[in-house]
């Protein structure tokens, strides 16, 4: 059971953090949007949007756990890190294209090699590893280019925040019920932040994407998922197929764009699209359940 | 001259011979006293429990099915004695299925990323003023975290096996708090003491 400390600490001050931060960067790209910058958020309030993600999370991190070893021990230490990797490659995205390119195939093959030290030490043998590493590598490579692509192809403001909230939401769940209320714990952070931003969107901006994410916010977006990911499949019992359900649920975003489910509408297209993402979602919390024995016999101890 | 060299030969053949016997001879011996001091432990005779206090109400017990080690036990310099150990922390059993799941996620052992707690002594003495009382230090390593501690080990027990082999048996209870390893989920809900109740019999191997 949480506590009232550990819902403060995990989940309202990371929100509060998160939500302050926002509308800081709010504040800053209104007053460039009224001497006409068009560039809007690839500037520092963009960076903004990204630090309140990043900067809410470490702040909840430090609030549940304090401070990681240095260097990491545990696969939660990584976590901790990743949001600041995640700030600093946010802070450099605009710099050039190839710089960022680099970065992010430095990215993915560097820390699942890091994160998983001891599964490639006592579980794969030296082809084994290299395989899953190159395997891990490119899943979170693909999982990058979707989440930038969710930017842009999400309709609206509020539903993109929204999207996020679900895939944290359900990335909550599913660990409580199968593996770890400690990574469960970790996702709820991103549920907290993302119910800020989408509530700030939704009363502030709700048609206008660009409040709720900066392109930059892809890398901790990236980062924190495929890290409570890995964690989850590699070091707590969640199955494969979890895993899979949640990181595909962003592939199909642009089944939304489809002509007939635009003819329905702004509205319900929009709810539909949202739909088609949540389903995934929703099959993954269903295995979960059924796994968990939830609703067995043995379901407490 | 030819005879000499020959001669010279043989001696250095005959020396090389006597050299490589001693040697031979030396390691021989310094194997078999090796062997003469060396214990495997015998997992079917001995156990490791654990207990740890549950919301400050109850003691619950739990125990590692899994483990090996070995001892080398000089009776004439206990100083040279030393103890090796090795528990997996995946076949951790507290009677509960579900329980023994979570104590196996990144919560608590993280059994998949850290597969086993290892235990190496680094100094053994008596225990003064204590007949069959050891005073073990060493390294334990637990969740990547290596600590140095000092427990009690009483000598339970000498004695024969079926097939004539020397039997000994320890038992140490002593006590490690599990947020110095980094184990600081669940504080509220699991204590931090958790006390160890270690019992070995040992055959020579």
């Amino acid at each position: 059971m949480l506590t009232i400390k550990q819902l403060f600490l995990g989940l309202l001050l990371p929100a509060i953090v998160g939500g302050g931060i926002l509308l800081f960067a709010r504040s800053l790209s209104s007053k460039s949007d009224t001497i006409g910058d068009e560039k809007g958020h690839s500037g520092f309030s963009g960076w903004l949007i990204t630090a309140a993600l990043g900067v809410g999370y470490t702040v909840g991190y430090l609030g549940l756990e304090w401070l990681p070893a240095f260097p990491p021990k545990l696969g939660v230490h990584w976590l901790f890190y990743l949001a600041i990797i995640g700030l600093i490659v946010a802070g450099f995205w605009h710099f050039s294209l190839w710089g960022r390119l680099i970065a992010q195939v430095a990215l993915v093959l560097i820390i699942p090699r890091l994160l998983l030290t001891s599964t490639f030490k006592y579980t794969w043998g030296q082809t084994e590893g290299i395989i899953w590493w190159v395997c891990i590598a490119a899943a979170i490579f693909i999982f990058w280019y979707l989440v930038q692509q969710s930017f842009i192809v999400l309709p609206s403001g509020a539903s993109g925040p929204f999207v996020y909230f679900g895939l944290s939401g359900g990335t909550a769940l599913v660990l409580a019920l199968l593996g770890s209320l400690r990574l469960a714990q970790h996702a709820g952070i991103l549920v907290a932040l993302f119910a800020t931003n989408w509530i700030i969107v939704l009363v502030l901006h709700r048609n206008n994407k660009r409040f709720a994410f900066s392109s930059s916010t892809s890398a901790v977006i990236t980062l924190l998922f495929t890290g409570i990911w890995m964690n989850g499949y590699f070091f707590a019992e969640v199955p494969a197929v979890i895993v899979v359900l949640l990181a595909i649920s962003l592939l199909l975003a642009p089944i939304g764009r489809m002509e007939a489910i635009q003819r329905l509408g702004a509205r319900y297209s929009t709810i539909a699209q949202i739909a088609i993402i949540a389903l995934p979602v929703v099959i993954a919390i269903g295995i979960a359940i059924a796994r968990s024995g939830f609703f067995g016999e043995s379901s407490g101890y | 001259m030819k005879m000499d060299l020959g001669r010279n030969l043989w001696f250095s053949h005959i020396r090389f011979f006597v050299l490589a016997l001693l040697v031979i001879g030396f390691t021989g011996t310094a194997q078999v006293v090796d062997a003469a001091d060396a214990y495997e432990i015998d997992t079917a005779h001995s156990m490791i429990l654990f207990r740890a206090k549950h919301k400050g109400i109850s003691y619950n017990y739990g125990r590692f099915n899994e483990f090996s080690g070995k001892l080398s036990i000089d009776e004439t310099d206990i100083s040279k004695s030393a103890i090796e150990f090795e528990v997996k922390t995946a076949s951790v059993d507290t009677a509960n299925e579900k329980r023994d799941q979570h104590l196996r996620s990144p919560d608590f052992f993280s059994a998949k990323q850290f597969p086993v707690i290892t235990f190496k002594s680094t100094k053994v003495s008596m225990k003064e003023g204590k007949e069959n009382m050891l005073e073990v230090t060493g390294d334990i390593e637990l969740l990547g975290v290596k600590k140095s501690i000092t427990v009690d080990v009483e000598i339970t027990g000498k004695g024969k096996g079926k097939q004539g082999e020397s039997l000994i048996g320890f038992e140490s209870i002593f006590t490690i708090n599990r947020s110095e390893f980094g184990m600081t989920y669940g504080a509220g809900a699991v204590s931090d003491d958790i006390r160890l109740i270690v019992t070995i019999e040992a055959q020579q191997g």
